[in-house]
């Protein structure tokens, strides 16, 4: 990795590893007997191990000027992986905390292994570890194509990638030492707060950068629905996370806000992290995975631009649909439930496009697993776009708040949407830049698709019944017009219904397990052929005319 | 050469600022008058803010994530107003930051839960929450009556909570680590003074039972026996929320 | 100043909707001005064959 930089890439690689590691260390020395000090260690060892393995390549040879002719795909690589490993992680804490709401005992005496502490370990691992980790991967991958322009330098992509994985690595951690603001989505402290800020304008200067050196004047769509993403997550992310350090070498913060305005700033954040990050970003993907891997141009092209706006414009005026019935005014519940329903207008048409996309490839859909799986996350987009619109509207969220219809329809959206589409860019992405004509094995791939359908679908159902059980158990009235069931009836039969998620979330589980094994297979036995290659190659005299990386490709 | 790359900066400039434009305006209109809202919104003269003890136990209930399985947020249905208590309104949480609203009730709400139930019910249940509810799915915290309470940067929190907006004296700060442990002393020199700063009806007892260690137990009790009683606003004849046009 | 919260509840609620259609009318108009066609046909197109998979030099 370090041989792909040129000499002033690998000394600003040292320049920011230093001050990475300046800043840990006080860190370290300021937070001493606060978990802030033990964050500053992490930053000061991942600053220092970055630091031997630069020294390490430092004399390498620099990379020829012919790397200019092929696109930089080292990052994307990392990437994928990083959002593999990830999506396993997250994925097994969500479902142990899944069989700890059917067995509470099911732990041990430790503060850390709480279903208070592991539970956000499981949103930010899949939301911001695998999602995050794969937007920025296929970012990358997507720009570069649709501009026909190479990233603008080597180093810049990977201060992103490890910066954003420090991010979340120091976001987990956190949570297990009790470090959390409380925000749903937003928990991380200040301090990490601070330095995704950091990582996230460089991610947009680079995007930015790249585009400015595209061929073609028009940008292509994916492109925008990616740079909605990396705006406007900027934007909330600042704006939610105000917060005052109780002093610098503290981990603890207050947020700015209080009472009703927090409660709005954090849904106007947390719904829009739904649009901008779990939405826009996956959309920018399924518009240039699903069209390449079909083999056919989106069906309407101008339906793509249209919804777009259509997105940036109403999911903003859409948060306070979380609190409706609540304390906030009653105006602020009826804009966003206006605007909630209206929103299903740009997202069926999104999920329409994607879907006639298809029509015509339908052979290919039944063939091809990968195109299975982007079609299934279309369907799923649709569909969990129907049911928020749907839950939106107050009489019906007075019955689905604070239930588990409400954790259904994040899981139809989670898993059915955003985990499929991006199985499917992964799955499509490996093979092209690993050089290979396709996956080390297509029945994996084919079984972590009925694995993932499966365990979607078992969770799915689990959690509306559960969740439509519940709402009722709780509004019901016996006929001497009093309540008919106390909290812990209700809670008694959630039970089996809880078991029957985490018996899907392990089939969900395993088919990623899968799938990050297919993947890893596939990069060995590409490597393998590579180093053959290399041996035969080695009599040759080493500028050999042309690009060594240019295989027959596809 | 320079031309053409000017006109395709303006091109992704353009783009940039129509996603901000398109995207912030939303948000600024609906949000903003939000922030003018204690201009209409009901008060409460009598509401006090919360003891360093009782802080102390709030950011416990934040640490653990308790947030994620209790709602703090009644909302005015006649179901919830029956099963919890008067719905909550928007005062009673002026001096959260943050919020903790909550949006799943894997277990009850909790917005009036204060001086429901013993201390002694609620250190057997945080002990273990199935000895005196069978069929919870709690966690246990048992660990929170080992582990004795950090005293000595409270002053700190006092500070920071009163630059974003909660009205701390001076006084309160000076003595926040005094007050912390005289709130769970009641025999001590300094409960008085827990008294004479947070007002009369400040509940000074010890919440784990034993008034010679203060431990993180004390504070998230004496938390759980707060909520809903910073004031009694919800309690008198209901003040509308918004006024009829 | 009871005034400025309501002049700002009055301007949320009504500003929302000419907005919306006002926003909903450039974006159509824009999506489907004759002189678009070209570049976004060419553009759905361009993804599917990129033989040459290597960037453009200029
Ligand atoms: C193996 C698969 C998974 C399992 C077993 C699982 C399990 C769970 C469980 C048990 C909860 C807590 C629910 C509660 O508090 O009642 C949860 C919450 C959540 N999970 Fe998952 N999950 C899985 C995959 C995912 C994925 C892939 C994503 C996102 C890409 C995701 C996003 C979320 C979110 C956003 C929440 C919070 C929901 C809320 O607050 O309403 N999960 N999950
Ligand atoms: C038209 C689009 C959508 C609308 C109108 C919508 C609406 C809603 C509503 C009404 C709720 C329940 C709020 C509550 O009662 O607390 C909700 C929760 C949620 N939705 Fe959606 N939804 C949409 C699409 C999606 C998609 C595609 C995802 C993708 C994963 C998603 C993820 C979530 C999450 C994570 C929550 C849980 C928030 C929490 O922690 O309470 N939504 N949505």
């Amino acid at each position: 990795m370090v041989a792909e930089l040129t000499k002033n890439e690998r000394q600003g690689a040292l320049v920011i590893l230093l001050a990475l590691a300046v800043t840990g260390l006080a860190m370290a020395a300021g937070g001493r007997g606060d978990p802030f000090g033990i964050h500053g260690a992490m930053v000061l060892v991942a600053a220092i191990v970055g630091i031997f393995a630069v020294i390490g390549g430092y004399y390498a040879p620099e990379p020829s000027p012919e790397r200019l002719d092929s696109y930089y795909d080292s990052p994307t690589k990392f990437g994928i992986v990083a959002a593999m490993v990830w999506a396993v992680a997250g994925m097994a804490v969500g479902d142990w905390v899944a069989w700890l709401l059917a067995y509470p005992e099911w732990t041990f005496d430790a503060a850390w292994a709480s279903f208070g502490r592991l539970r956000p370990v499981h949103t930010s691992g899949v939301i911001f570890g695998f999602g995050g980790n794969a937007l920025i991967a296929t970012s990358f991958y997507v720009m570069q194509r649709t501009s026909r322009a190479r990233l603008p330098d080597q180093l810049t992509p990977w201060f992103v990638l490890f910066g954003y994985n420090l991010f979340c690595v120091i976001a987990a951690t956190g949570y297990l030492m009790g470090v959390t603001q409380s925000k749903e989505y937003a928990e991380p402290e200040w301090y990490a707060d601070i330095w995704l800020v950091i990582v996230w304008v460089t991610y947009f200067v680079l995007y930015l950068r790249t585009l400015n050196r595209r061929k073609e004047p028009h940008i292509y769509v994916s492109n925008w629905y990616y740079l909605a993403f990396i705006l406007v997550v900027a934007m909330l992310h600042i704006v939610n996370n105000l917060a005052v350090p109780i002093s610098w070498g503290s981990a603890k913060s207050y947020s700015l806000f209080s009472g009703v305005q927090d409660a709005m700033t954090e849904w106007w954040y947390g719904h829009n992290a739904v649009a901008f990050f779990l939405t826009s970003g996956f959309l920018g993907m399924m518009y240039y995975y699903m069209p390449k891997r079909a083999g056919r141009p989106i069906y309407s092209y101008r339906m793509s631009i249209i919804s777009f706006w259509g997105i940036t414009f109403f999911y903003m005026w859409a948060g306070s649909h979380h609190l409706h019935y609540t304390a906030l005014p009653q105006w602020v519940q009826s804009l966003g439930m206006t605007f909630s329903v209206m929103l299903l207008v740009p997202s069926w048409v999104s999920a329409g496009n994607a879907l006639m996309t298809l029509n015509g490839a339908w052979h290919k859909v039944r063939d091809d697993a990968v195109l299975r799986f982007m079609m299934v996350a279309a369907v799923f987009y649709g569909l969990s776009t129907f049911e928020g619109s749907f839950m939106a509207i107050r009489p019906v969220n007075s019955l689905s708040h604070y239930t588990d219809w409400t954790v259904g329809h994040v899981h139809a959206g989670a898993l059915g949407w955003v985990a499929m589409i991006t199985f499917g860019a992964i799955y499509a992405s490996v093979p092209w830049l690993w050089k290979r004509n396709g996956m080390y094995s297509a029945k994996l791939v084919e079984a972590h698709f009925w694995l993932s359908l499966a365990g979607t679908i078992i969770y799915v159902f689990a959690m509306w019944n559960s969740g439509i059980i519940q709402g009722l158990m709780w509004r019901t009235y016996n006929e001497s017009g009093t309540l008919a069931y106390s909290f812990v009836d209700s809670l008694v039969a959630m039970h089996p219904y809880y078991i029957a998620r985490a018996i899907g979330g392990a089939f969900f589980l395993l088919g990623a397990i899968i799938g990050l094994y297919n993947i890893w297979m596939t990069i060995r036995t590409a490597s393998q052929d590579q180093a053959a290659q290399n041996v035969a190659d080695r009599p040759v005299t080493e500028p050999a005319i042309g690009a060594p990386a240019l295989q027959p490709g596809e | 050469m320079f031309g053409f790359h000017y006109r395709l900066e303006r091109k992704t400039i353009g783009l940039v600022l129509g996603i901000i434009g398109v995207a912030s305006i939303g948000g600024l209109v609906e949000i903003a008058p939000l922030f003018t809202i204690h201009q209409t919104v009901e008060d409460a003269p009598d509401m006090r803010v919360y003891t360093p003890l009782e802080l102390a136990g709030r950011n416990i209930y934040i640490r653990e994530g308790c947030y994620a399985c209790h709602s703090q947020m009644i909302r005015t249905l006649r179901d919830e107003v029956e099963r919890y208590g008067p719905y909550s309104l928007a005062v009673e949480s002026k001096y959260d930051h943050p919020m903790l609203w909550g949006s799943k009730r894997t277990g009850p709400d909790l917005a009036r839960l204060g001086e429901k139930y013993s201390d002694d019910w609620h250190v057997a249940h945080m002990i273990n929450p199935r000895a005196v509810v069978p069929e919870s799915v709690m966690p246990s915290y048992a660990f929170l009556q080992r582990t004795e309470l950090r005293t000595d940067d409270l002053s700190d929190h006092l500070k920071a909570q009163r630059k974003v907006g909660v009205p701390y004296t001076d006084d309160m700060i000076a003595n926040a680590a005094a007050d912390a442990y005289g709130q769970a002393a009641p025999d001590s020199p300094a409960a008085d003074g827990v008294t004479k700063r947070y007002g009369k009806a400040t509940t000074v007892r010890a919440f784990d039972g034993k008034p010679t260690d203060l431990t993180e137990m004390d504070a998230l009790v004496a938390y759980l026996q707060i909520l809903g009683r910073l004031t009694d606003a919800a309690h008198k004849p209901v003040a509308t929320a918004e006024k009829k046009p | 100043m009871t005034i400025t919260h309501d002049l700002l509840v009055w301007f949320s609620k009504s500003f929302g909707l000419f907005y919306l259609i006002g926003l909903s009318l450039i974006v159509v108009v824009y999506a489907y001005w004759p002189a678009n066609q070209k570049p976004f046909n060419a553009a759905a197109q361009a993804i599917l064959h990129d033989d040459d998979d290597k960037p453009y030099r200029g």
